[in-house]
C-alpha cells in the first residue's frame, strides 16, 4: 500500500491520519460552493507534494486519470442539470448557471475524496495500519490479524481464477450469461478460499494465537507530538481556507445552496 | 513417571464420517525422540499428529476419545507453505510467535535474529513473504516454531509441496537438530534423507490402526510386504548406504541399478531411429511478461508416440512452456506448429480434440457434479450419439478404475482418484497428445504406479506425452527424451541417459541413484587407477 517510505506522512500514526482525513472528507460533503471545495482539494495536493513525497510521476499516474472523471461529472451535471439562468443552449444540451455551479461542487468534492484517500493509502503501511487500529482504536486482535491473513489471499485468488478459466476453456465449457459464469467460478473459488482460511486459522492457533488482547506487539505505533502537529496544521489550514472563502463571500453550506 | 508425549486408546472420528479415522491408538514418545509416522494416504497419521499436538478438538472439530499427555511448548509445521502465515514480512511473521507468547518488545529483535539464524534464513527482516521460494517459506515456518521456544516439534509433510532441491535443503536443516533434545514427530511421504536419522518408525494400516513400530531398519525389513501392499513409498537407498553399495560388488541394489542403467542406455541407443513426422514443432519461441523474459528462443519438436519430460527448478518456465503449447499463454516471437499448421490457426475446440491438458490441481478443472458426466462432458458438448458416448465413457472409467465411483461428486474422490479422473477426462477423443503438469505430485506409490502404467499403455498406442515433473526416477524410467529448462531456455534436449550420465549441473534437481552410483564407481576406478599407477612407479 505504501508508495514512499521516507516522507513526513509515513511517520504519522495511521489511526490519527485516517481519522483526520475522514473528518475532512465529511467536512467536504457539507460544503456547497465550488470555490471552497477546490481550495480544499488543492490543499490535499499540496500536502501530498510537500509532506507525502508525491512526485510529478506519481501525480501523473494516479491523480491525472481522475481529472477525466472530473470533466465527466462536471459535464453531466452542467449540461443536463436543472436551472433557470441559461448560459448556452444547443440541441439537447442546456447549460445553466446553477448546473455549472453544482457540477463544479460535485466534481471537486469527488476529486477531494480521491486525493485525501490517496494521501492516506500512499503513505500508510498495511501492517502499521492494522497494528495501530488494534492498539489505538482497540480493534480486536482476532479481527486485526484475521484481516492481515486475509490480505495474503488476494493474489492467490487471482491466480486460481486464471487457472480455472483456462481449465474450463480446455474442456470446451461455455457458460450462458454472465451470472452463470459468475456462479461457476465463484463457488469453487469460495470453497478453496474457505479451505485455505481454515488451514491458516489452524496454523495461527497452533502458534498460540487465541485472539485475546493478552499479547505483546512487535509494531507499537504510538500517538506522538508529530501526530498532534500534523492534525493541528491540517485543521488550521482547513479553517484558514474556510474563513477566507467566507470573506470572499463564496462560502455556502450544502443545505443552503 | 509420566511420558513426555503419549496417547492411550485414542480414537478420532470426524463429524461427517461414519468411520473412525483413528482407532484405539496407544503410543508413547520420549523426550528428544525422533519419530516418523508411516501409512497409506488417508490412514489418519496426520489426524494423530493433530490430536497429539492438541489441535483436535480445539482448532479442528472432531470427536475424540482416549487420553493424551503432551508437553506445553509445541510447534507444528504444515505442508502448505502458503497457508501457515498471517503477516506480510519475514520479521513480522516470526514476531507473531513472540507476540503470542507475550515476549516483551525489547527482547523481540534479538530473538527474531536468533530464530532466523537457526533456521538458516539469511535475509533482511523486511523481506516480503510472497517473494520467498517454497523451501524458504518452510525455513521461515521453522523459524516461527523455534521462536515459540517449543521443545516438541510436529511436521505434517513439510516437504510435500517443494521441489527436490527444496526438500533436500529442508531435510538437511532439520537433520541438524537430530542430536538436540528437541522431540520431533514426522508425517512424510518421501523417506530418503529422513528415515535414516529417525529413532523410531510407527506404521499404520488403511483403517487407522497402529500395526507396527520399531527402528527404521526393523520396520522396513519386517513390514516390507505390508508397505508395498498399502502403496507406501519406500526409501530408495535406506537401510543401505552408497558407500556400502559401492564397496560390495554383489550387493542386490547394485545389480538392480546396473540393469536399470542398461535399460536406459538401450532406450538411448534406439531413440535416434525416430523419423516420423513431428506432431509439434516449436520454432524460436519467446515469451515475456512485460519486461520480464519468461522463455527465450525455445526450439524442439515432438513426435508421435514419444514421451518427453520437461524438468527444471521452480520458476524455470516449465508450466509456461506447457501452457503455450495449447495457446493458454500468448507469445510474440517465433511459432508453434501443431500437425503442420500454426497453432494460431487452430480453432480452440478442434485443438482440444487433439490435445489433452492435465492441470497440476485436478479440482480446478472439474466442471460437472458427477464422475460419469465429467468424463462424458466433451462428447455432450459436441452432441455425440448417446450410445456411442456411453460406451466410450464406460470404457474410460474402466480403464482408469473409476467405474465404481461414477455416481460420486468429483470432489469427494481421493487424491489418486481425482488425478486419474482428470487424466481420463482428457482422453475421450483419444487425443493424440497429452500434456501433463506434475501428474504424480502428492500421490502415494500405489496410485502413482497405476497412473503411469495407464499412460505407458496410451503411449504404446501412439499417444505423445509431454510431462512436467520433478521426479527424476520417473523421467529415467518413462521418458524417451528430456528437456532441461533453466533461465527460460532449453539447456539440454536429449535422452534421460545422456542427461544424467553427463557432467552437466542440474539446477534444482537430483540425479537418480543409479547414475550417482555409476559416477562414484567411475571416480573410484579413476582413483584406483591412480593409486595403482603410483604403486607400479614405486
Amino acid at each position: 500500500m505504501t508508495h514512499d517510505s521516507g516522507s513526513f506522512l509515513t511517520r504519522v500514526n495511521p489511526s490519527v491520519k485516517l481519522t483526520a482525513h475522514l473528518l475532512i472528507m465529511m467536512f467536504l460533503m457539507t460544503i456547497g460552493d465550488p470555490g471552497t471545495s477546490a481550495l480544499l482539494w488543492l490543499l490535499s495536493l499540496i500536502i501530498g507534494v510537500a509532506l507525502g513525497g508525491w512526485t510529478w510521476q506519481y501525480i501523473k499516474r494516479r491523480i491525472l486519470p481522475y481529472l477525466g472523471f472530473f470533466v465527466l461529472v462536471f459535464w453531466m451535471l452542467a449540461a443536463f442539470g436543472k436551472g433557470e439562468a441559461v448560459l448556452w443552449q444547443f440541441a439537447w444540451f442546456r447549460i445553466t448557471e446553477e448546473g455549472v455551479y453544482h457540477g463544479l461542487v460535485i466534481a471537486f468534492r469527488m476529486l477531494g475524496f480521491v486525493t485525501y484517500g490517496l494521501l492516506f493509502t500512499s503513505t500508510t503501511d498495511t501492517t502499521q495500519l492494522v497494528m495501530s487500529l488494534i492498539q489505538q482504536y482497540k480493534l480486536s486482535p482476532k479481527w486485526g490479524y484475521g484481516l492481515m491473513a486475509g490480505m495474503r489471499f488476494i493474489p492467490l485468488f487471482e491466480s486460481e481464477l486464471k487457472q480455472m478459466k483456462a481449465a474450463h476453456k480446455i474442456r470446451g465449457f461455455h457458460t450462458q450469461g454472465k451470472l452463470k459464469a459468475f456462479a461457476r467460478y465463484t463457488l469453487p473459488l469460495f470453497a478453496q478460499g474457505i479451505r485455505k482460511a481454515e488451514r491458516v486459522a489452524v496454523a495461527m492457533e497452533a502458534r498460540g494465537f487465541n485472539g485475546s488482547r493478552k499479547r505483546t506487539y512487535y509494531h507499537t505505533p504510538i500517538v506522538a507530538n508529530l501526530d498532534y502537529l500534523y492534525c493541528t496544521f491540517l485543521f488550521l489550514a482547513v479553517l484558514v481556507i474556510t474563513f477566507s472563502s467566507y470573506l470572499f463571500g463564496w462560502f455556502t453550506w450544502v443545505w443552503d445552496s | 513417571m509420566t511420558p513426555h508425549l503419549a496417547c492411550k486408546d485414542v480414537s478420532v472420528r470426524f463429524f461427517d464420517s461414519r468411520f473412525f479415522t483413528l482407532k484405539d491408538v496407544t503410543l508413547s514418545i520420549e523426550k528428544g525422540e525422533k519419530v516418523l509416522f508411516l501409512g497409506p494416504s488417508g490412514c489418519g497419521k496426520s489426524t494423530l499428529l493433530a490430536a497429539l499436538a492438541g489441535l483436535i478438538p480445539g482448532s479442528i472439530e472432531a470427536e475424540i476419545t482416549g487420553e493424551i499427555v503432551r508437553p506445553d511448548r509445541i510447534g507444528i509445521m504444515f505442508q502448505d507453505p502458503d497457508a501457515q502465515f498471517c503477516m506480510l514480512t519475514v520479521g513480522d511473521e516470526i514476531a507473531f510467535s513472540l507476540e503470542n507468547r507475550c515476549v516483551p518488545r525489547n527482547q523481540m529483535d534479538s530473538l527474531i535474529e536468533k530464530a532466523m539464524a537457526q533456521a538458516g534464513l539469511s535475509l533482511p527482516k523486511d523481506t516480503p513473504i510472497a517473494t520467498l521460494s517454497g523451501g524458504m517459506k518452510q525455513r521461515l515456518a521453522l523459524a516461527c516454531l523455534l521462536a515459540l521456544d517449543a521443545d516438541t516439534l510436529f511436521f505434517d509433510e513439510p516437504t510435500a509441496q517443494l521441489d527436490p532441491q527444496g526438500r533436500q535443503e529442508i531435510f538437511e536443516l532439520l537433520r541438524s537438530f537430530s542430536d538436540s533434545d528437541v522431540t520431533m514427530v514426522f508425517v512424510e511421504h518421501v523417506l530418503d534423507e529422513l528415515i535414516d536419522w529417525m529413532d523410531r518408525v510407527v506404521l499404520f494400516d488403511a483403517g487407522g490402526r497402529l500395526i507396527g513400530e520399531g527402528t527404521p531398519e526393523d520396520v522396513l525389513s519386517l513390514y516390507g510386504k505390508e508397505m508395498e501392499e498399502a502403496g507406501i513409498w519406500k526409501p530408495r537407498l535406506f537401510p543401505h548406504t552408497m558407500e556400502e553399495i559401492c564397496a560390495d560388488p554383489s550387493h542386490p541394489l547394485q545389480t538392480e541399478w546396473s540393469s536399470q542403467l542398461q535399460r536406459s542406455k538401450a532406450k538411448h541407443t534406439t531413440s535416434s531411429l525416430r523419423t516420423n513426422e513431428p506432431v509439434y514443432t516449436v520454432h524460436d519461441l519467446s515469451i515475456s511478461y512485460g519486461k520480464k523474459q519468461v522463455l527465450t528462443s525455445i526450439n524442439f519438436s515432438l513426435h508421435a508416440g514419444e514421451w518427453v519430460a520437461i524438468v527444471g527448478k521452480n520458476g524455470a518456465g516449465k508450466s509456461t512452456l506447457l501452457k503455450v503449447l495449447v495457446g493458454l499463454e500468448k507469445w510474440k516471437q517465433g511459432d508453434i506448429l501443431f500437425a503442420g499448421r500454426s497453432l494460431k490457426k487452430w480453432p480452440t475446440k478442434a485443438l482440444f480434440e487433439q490435445v489433452g491438458f492435465v492441470f497440476q490441481n485436478p479440482e480446478l478443472q472439474f466442471v460437472t457434479d458427477r464422475v460419469y458426466d465429467e468424463v462424458a462432458f466433451g462428447g455432450k458438448v459436441r452432441g455425440w450419439n448417446e450410445t456411442a458416448l456411453h460406451e466410450k465413457t464406460i470404457r474410460l472409467l474402466q480403464e482408469f478404475a473409476l467405474e465404481p465411483f461414477s455416481e460420486k461428486h468429483p470432489f469427494t474422490l481421493s487424491q489418486g482418484q481425482k488425478r486419474r479422473l482428470s487424466v481420463a477426462t482428457m482422453l475421450l477423443f483419444d487425443q493424440k497428445v497429452l500434456l501433463l503438469d506434475e501428474p504424480t505430485f502428492g500421490q502415494d506409490a500405489g496410485t502413482c504406479a497405476q497412473l503411469l502404467s495407464r499412460l505407458q499403455q496410451r503411449k504404446e498406442q501412439g499417444t505423445s506425452i509431454i510431462m512436467v515433473t520433478h521426479d527424476m526416477d520417473l523421467v529415467d524410467q518413462y521418458a524417451d527424451r528430456v528437456l532441461l529448462l533453466d533461465n527460460g531456455t532449453i539447456q539440454f534436449d536429449g535422452t534421460p541417459y545422456e542427461l544424467f550420465s553427463s557432467q552437466l549441473p542440474l539446477p534444482g534437481l537430483i540425479r537418480p541413484l543409479p547414475y550417482e552410483w555409476e559416477r562414484r564407481i567411475k571416480d573410484d576406478a579413476r582413483f584406483g587407477l591412480v593409486s595403482y599407477a603410483r604403486e607400479s612407479i614405486r
